[in-house]
């Protein structure tokens, strides 16, 4: 699923990990090993991934909920306050798998919603599915 | 399993950060055990104790070791509790949470071992999970600060009761804001630097993403403003997150009615409580004050001599008086000023022993008692490694495993006390104490191959032998840092101070340590004149002359008692050469001479040596009053002969000597 830039040349894909935890990073890193052509960045607290997120665009984003500044849910709300980034898709993968926190981050404009611990193909599936839909919005 | 997944890969990495987060927990409860003790303010350490656990346990459901899964679940769960509706943890609940934290370590340990990991204790779990169940209200909220609107809603309000505390405690609110650009991010300016500087500075509240129109100011369209409490002045805050001090709006106390927070007066509000100062500076501080004790002096004779003539100096002599009083005063607050607080140079010594005694298996708790005590900064350099030298030798040696203890009935954790105590005078008592085993003197002079310590001076004595060691077997740490001996060498040959010890077989050892309060450090040459050493400043000496009898000249003969002057010829120029041993009734040695040139503005004068016998760097205890009372002699120093050495102020004794010399 490469971006097709205007000038027909592949754009690799641009992935923010976002995570307080590098090991979990990695870890999520290492499961979408299988998508072709992807580009990872890492953040490691929320502010940091808002900051990068303002500075070059991405087309995909993991977000975990608790992370040592601002919890996932404000990044999701701040991504979806924002003009730009309204469609960018947001997989949260979180510990915290209650009910709650699902529905909270569905509402806040999650586009899907994982629990840790995950399964290295369930990740990618979902990866796949949310990039799927994204280019069919375009 | 997907290709390129493989769970073992991160193993290593898992147990790596797993042990951070235990570090940090354990310092969180450390900081939490304090809190409750002072009734303060719990919020921050919570937040942070319930991160890491929160990370704990993610990451152990990724590796797939359930029963801290279970334990780091049931600990934050009651940590998200405390924090919403925020109500503080009493001492029960702090110890429970210890020890869900050291179960989770001995688990993690036993997972790194390949060892199969123990269940998560149920009993544990119940109680932890009873913490949860919260008896306080909610607090109102209702900030006493003035915040905009959007950054207001932001809050919880655990994060408004935070400000409220802050500001009640008599700290500033402040907001900073930083936009993030391509360019600022390629200088290695980031939110994450940003925050990371500003929360070494101050205690960083809330930080808020906001979206602002693009502009030079904010070219990404985002600025985040981190809302922090401060003690600092706003200028080092803005210089940490190198943002102009404009964008700093101090949020003043809310007034009755609702007005927009006043820029300039918000501004005006600001000032400054703490700054800090190179060392240096204040050195050069006191060195200026030594010269204007000197003129002093002089100021002191011409009175005299005034007096002598028949004047009547009466009103001169009161004023001296005041002026004598007050130079010393101002010497006390510029020494004053180079003092650190001892409650904050032992703050780290807690998490060492946790750590300690982690590793040791041991329980061991840490009692610490430094109530106002103050240190000069070169001591407490100096002495700090001593002090943590013999901290581990009570968490190692001192104290008894749990077991041990418990078959002596002695309760399982064992105490180490770290007393500071400001004596009279300039003397500080550092006492490291612990109630364990005891040195066993016979084993100690067993090893020695030494007579059986009668007292606890020959066990002092014994015990500081360069190179003996008591351990048993080598451990982890043996081998490193240092032994009796340094610590001896430091209290003692360094810093002039005292070393005891008072140790009682099966009820435990305690370490005194009695040091100055304030030394001075500085670089010398150090030289011989008779039978004596002195030492002078190198920053005081302008050069050193091999004496030669065809560039000295007698000077008129001087009054009696008077230093014997010469003129000494250098560079064609006549300088007034000072004996210094017939300045301190020496008998000088016959044979070649060095004469120490002194210079202070176009003055120059110079005291013949017997011989110079080079350079060091030495420690300085300042003389009972010193300056004021001795001139010349500015205090005194051991050369590490175990003997003093006085330290002169040549420009002081030239003054004594040469009013004398020129007298009519």
């Amino acid at each position: 699923m490469p971006r097709l830039s205007n000038t027909v040349e592949v754009v690799a894909l641009e992935i923010l990990v976002v995570d307080d935890s590098k090991v979990m990073r990695e870890m999520i890193v290492a499961c979408l090993r299988a998508l072709d052509g992807a580009r990872f960045t890492h953040a490691a607290s929320g502010l940091e991934a808002i900051e990068r997120l303002s500075l070059a665009p991405f087309d995909l984003v993991f977000l975990d909920l608790n992370m040592p500044d601002i919890g996932g849910f404000e990044v999701v709300e701040f991504i979806r306050g924002q003009d730009e980034l309204k469609a960018l898709p947001i997989i949260v993968v979180t510990t915290r798998g209650d009910d709650g926190s699902r529905s909270r981050a569905l509402s806040a404009g999650a586009t899907s919603f994982m629990t840790k611990p995950f399964e290295p193909d369930a990740i990618v599936a979902e990866a796949r599915a949310v990039l799927g839909a994204g280019t069919a919005h375009d | 399993m997907t290709d390129g997944f493989d769970r073992s890969e991160f193993v290593g990495g898992y147990l790596a950060e797993v042990e951070e987060h235990l570090g940090n927990a354990d310092g969180q409860l450390l900081k939490l055990e304090q809190a409750v003790r002072a009734n303060a303010p719990q919020l921050r350490m919570l937040r942070e104790l319930f991160r890491a656990l929160h990370t704990i346990k993610g990451l152990s459901a990724m590796v797939s070791v359930e029963p801290v899964v279970e334990l780091a679940h049931e600990l934050e769960a009651v940590l998200r509790t405390r924090d919403r509706t925020a109500t503080p943890l009493n001492a029960t609940g702090v110890e429970l949470l210890f020890r869900g934290v050291r179960a989770i370590a001995l688990r993690v340990r036993s997972f790194a071992e390949g060892k199969p990991v123990e269940p998560a204790p149920q009993d544990l779990l119940l109680a932890v999970a009873a913490l949860q169940t919260a008896n306080g209200e909610l607090p109102k909220g209702e900030l006493t600060v003035q915040v905009a609107p959007e950054l207001l809603a932001k809050l919880t309000p655990a994060e408004r009761e935070q400000l409220n505390q802050g500001l009640a405690s008599g700290q500033r609110a402040l907001q900073v804001d930083f936009s993030p650009s391509p360019e600022r991010a390629a200088e290695g300016l980031s939110i994450t630097t940003v925050r990371e500087r500003v929360g070494a500075l101050a205690e960083i509240v809330k930080v808020v993403p906001r979206s602002v129109a693009k502009s030079p100011v904010a070219p990404s369209g985002l600025t985040f403003s981190l809302l922090v409490l401060s003690n600092g002045s706003a200028e080092a805050l803005a210089e940490a997150a190198h943002v102009e001090t404009r964008e700093l709006v101090a949020l003043s106390p809310a007034p009755s009615d609702s007005e927009p927070p006043d820029r300039e007066s918000s501004e005006l509000a600001i000032a400054t409580d703490t700054i800090r100062v190179d060392v240096r500076r204040l050195d050069d501080a006191l060195d200026r004050l030594s010269s204007l004790i000197v003129s002093r002096h002089r100021l002191e004779r011409a009175v005299r001599n005034l007096r002598e003539r028949g004047a009547d100096v009466r009103e001169l002599e009161a004023l001296l008086g005041e002026h004598r009083r007050e130079l010393r005063h101002l010497r006390g607050a510029l020494t004053h000023a180079r003092m650190v607080p001892m409650q904050q140079l032992l703050e780290r010594v807690p998490l060492l022993v946790r750590g300690m005694a982690r590793e040791s298996g041991k329980r061991v708790r840490l009692e610490v008692d430094a109530r106002h005590a103050e240190l000069d900064k070169a001591v407490a350099e100096r002495m700090f490694p001593a002090l943590l030298h013999l901290v581990r030798n009570a968490v190692d040696h001192g104290i008894e495993s749990a077991e041990q203890r418990r078959a002596l009935g002695k309760p399982e954790e064992g105490v180490i006390t770290v007393r500071c105590t400001q004596r009279t005078g300039n003397l500080l008592e550092l006492s490291v104490g612990d109630d364990g085993g005891g040195i066993d003197r016979a084993r100690v002079a067993a090893k020695a191959e030494a007579p059986v310590p009668a007292d606890d001076r020959e066990l002092l004595a014994l015990i500081t032998r360069p190179g003996l060691s008591t351990r048993d077997a080598a451990d982890a740490r043996s081998g490193r840092g240092m032994g009796m001996d340094i610590v001896r060498q430091v209290t003692v040959s360094q810093l002039g101070g005292e070393l005891s010890v008072r140790s009682e077989l099966g009820l435990g050892t305690t370490f005194t340590m009695r040091l100055p309060m304030s030394v001075s450090i500085f670089d010398s040459f150090v030289f011989r004149c008779g039978p004596q050493s002195f030492v002078v400043p190198l920053s005081t000496i302008e050069e050193v002359v091999e004496l030669d009898s065809a560039q000295v000249v007698n000077a008129p003969a001087p009054k009696r008692r008077a230093a014997s002057a010469r003129i000494l010829r250098r560079h064609g120029e006549n300088i007034p050469l000072f004996e210094l041993s017939s300045l301190f009734a020496l008998e000088p040695k016959a044979g070649l001479r060095s004469a120490l040139v002194v210079r202070r503005e176009d003055a120059r004068f110079a005291f013949s040596v017997d011989h110079m016998l080079g350079q060091q760097e030495v420690v300085v205890r300042p003389l009972e009053d010193p300056l004021v009372r001795v001139p010349g002699i500015t205090g005194s120093t051991d050369l590490g002969d175990g003997r003093p050495t006085l330290v002169l102020d040549l420009w002081a004794l030239q003054g004594s000597a040469g009013s004398q010399a020129v007298q009519p």
